[in-house]
């Protein structure tokens, strides 16, 4: 179970240290589904979660959060192109390139989540999804600068960004990342084990050079 | 400092955002309750950012916005309204981002003037992104007095001998600062500087190693920035000035007017070249403030 105390964000199930509230965390690998597992269980929490999800369905995300966490899907607001759109929790966008809209709503979200009083914990999966679907990275840049960083950083909240190094962005991937990283608080590198284990590299939390092992 | 927000909102609501954004000491509301009035009002002066309401008789808050992102497009901007983000038309505007604040919701008005600032502030909605420690850096760069180093001499040489060494167009001396990379010296090109958003390096300095573009064409990052092509710009290679504290004040940096490829040795003496630079700049700077010590002695 994740629990938050004392102002920081714990993440039940991964040895990984407890972060202060202002934690934004690239998550980098080349796997997909492994990204997607252990965005959920960074995501998963106490604390409201809204999340961009670029490639399931918002009932989908919620039910993976559940299994998580329980309670945490169900206490979590999804954007998604996919699927339909239910409640005030799910919310659809035609198309997640169109960062005019997808950064409005997120930051509506986010406003929503924060005007309640409360902390959060905030999702992009993929953001090279994002990236690819745009002409011009600079709009991607004043999107997580505007709609993502900046309401983490008011509301000293955690996000996550997962990045798919397979995916192509149209740019080199490794110097995009590069970039990215110093932007972040945190990088962590995701790297497939066997069928159902994880490694996570980082130099950024806790310790330098920390690598935990993680069963999905 | 008194910042300059232009508030844009139908007649029966505008003084109530104005009085909102009024009521920061550090803020100072310009009205307009119209598209076109606020066009007018952008062609007329600056302002640090933007509040609009999404529907106008005229037209919408977002042609308000599009019409700053023109002339000016790292201002922020925030959309302040009750149509919720479904309900708006975005179908021309696929590359504005805003702040979305729904005003129907409890304290929105009191928390308006804190959100402006903040989005000032911070620069929020720029189109690049900041190293996690942008504060420090831009502090350690305030440590030189670059319009008091005699640099420019040494600088013109450097520039003009790692240009002909790497038989590249233009090879130039940049210090970023928040919001523009100045160019110290700069040979081949007549360059004096260009905003963050438009400038190569803002990314490279992100990077311990040396960054190339091969053909700035083929990476989203540059292939759209017009500025760039305007600057008949094809390829870069750039290298990291870093201060003994290890923070990056500026770049050397390479450019040509066609594609470019740079081996290891060739990416390893750009660094190299970049101490250099990196060292005048040290030097000159202990000088300055050894002879100022002499002053006060």
């Amino acid at each position: 179970m994740s629990l938050s105390t004392g102002g920081q964000f714990d993440f039940g199930g991964v040895d990984l240290p407890s972060v202060d509230g202002n934690t934004s965390i690239l998550l980098v690998g080349d796997d997909a589904g492994a990204l997607e597992s252990v965005s959920y269980r960074l995501l998963a929490g106490e604390e409201p979660a809204a999340l961009l999800h670029t490639q399931s369905s918002g009932r989908a995300v919620q039910r993976d959060l559940n299994g998580v966490q329980s309670g945490a899907g169900d206490n979590a607001r999804v954007l998604t192109p996919e699927g339909a759109a239910t409640g005030d929790d799910v919310t659809v966008v035609d198309d997640v390139g169109d960062l005019t809209s997808v950064g409005m709503h997120l930051s509506a979200t986010l406003d929503e989540v924060q005007a309640a009083g409360e902390r959060f914990r905030a999702g992009i999966y993929l953001g090279t999804d994002v990236a690819a679907s745009v002409s011009d990275t600079r709009s991607m840049y004043r999107f997580l600068n505007s709609n993502f960083l900046t309401p983490i950083r008011r509301n000293e909240g955690l996000g996550v960004c997962a990045m798919d190094t397979t995916t192509d962005i149209g740019a080199d991937v490794d110097s995009t990342l590069a970039g990215m990283s110093s932007s972040f608080s945190a990088r962590v590198d995701v790297e497939r084990m066997g069928r159902r284990e994880v490694r996570l590299d980082t130099d950024d939390l806790g310790a330098a050079g920390q690598s935990v092992t993680l069963s999905l | 400092m008194v910042r300059s927000v232009l508030t844009v909102e139908q007649s029966d609501d505008v003084d109530a955002l104005a009085s909102a954004v009024d009521a920061e000491e550090s803020l100072t509301a310009t009205r307009c309750t119209s598209v076109q009035a606020a066009r007018e009002a952008l062609q007329d002066r600056s302002f640090d950012c933007v509040v609009t309401e999404y529907e106008f008789d005229d037209g919408s808050g977002l042609e308000v916005v599009e019409a700053i992102r023109e002339t000016d497009p790292q201002t922020p901007c925030v959309l302040f309204t009750s149509v919720k983000p479904g309900e708006i038309d975005t179908a021309s505007f696929e590359d504005l981002i805003v702040e979305y604040l729904n005003k129907d919701l409890p304290d929105v008005y009191d928390r308006l003037g804190y959100v402006v600032e903040d989005l000032i502030e911070h620069s929020t909605q720029v189109g690049f992104l900041k190293p996690d420690d942008e504060d420090e850096r831009l502090e350690a760069l305030r440590e030189y007095d670059v319009e008091e180093l005699p640099v420019e001499e040494s600088f013109d040489r450097l520039t003009n001998l790692v240009a002909t060494h790497f038989d590249v167009a233009v090879a130039f001396v940049g210090l970023i600062e928040e919001d523009r990379e100045n160019f110290l010296a700069c040979h081949g090109a007549d360059w004096d500087s260009l905003t963050r958003e438009e400038t190569i390096c803002t990314h490279s300095m992100l990077q311990e190693d040396v960054m190339v573009i091969e053909d700035i064409s083929a990476d989203r990052r540059f292939s759209d920035n017009s500025s760039l092509e305007n600057l008949g710009i094809v390829s870069y290679a750039g290298a990291n000035m870093t201060t003994s504290d290890g923070q990056v004040i500026g770049q050397l940096c390479l450019i040509d007017y066609e594609p470019r490829e740079f081996s290891p040795a060739q990416r390893e003496q750009l660094q190299q070249f970049a101490a250099t630079a990196m060292e005048i700049l040290e030097l000159r700077q202990t000088v300055l403030d050894a002879r100022a010590t002499e002053v006060e002695g």
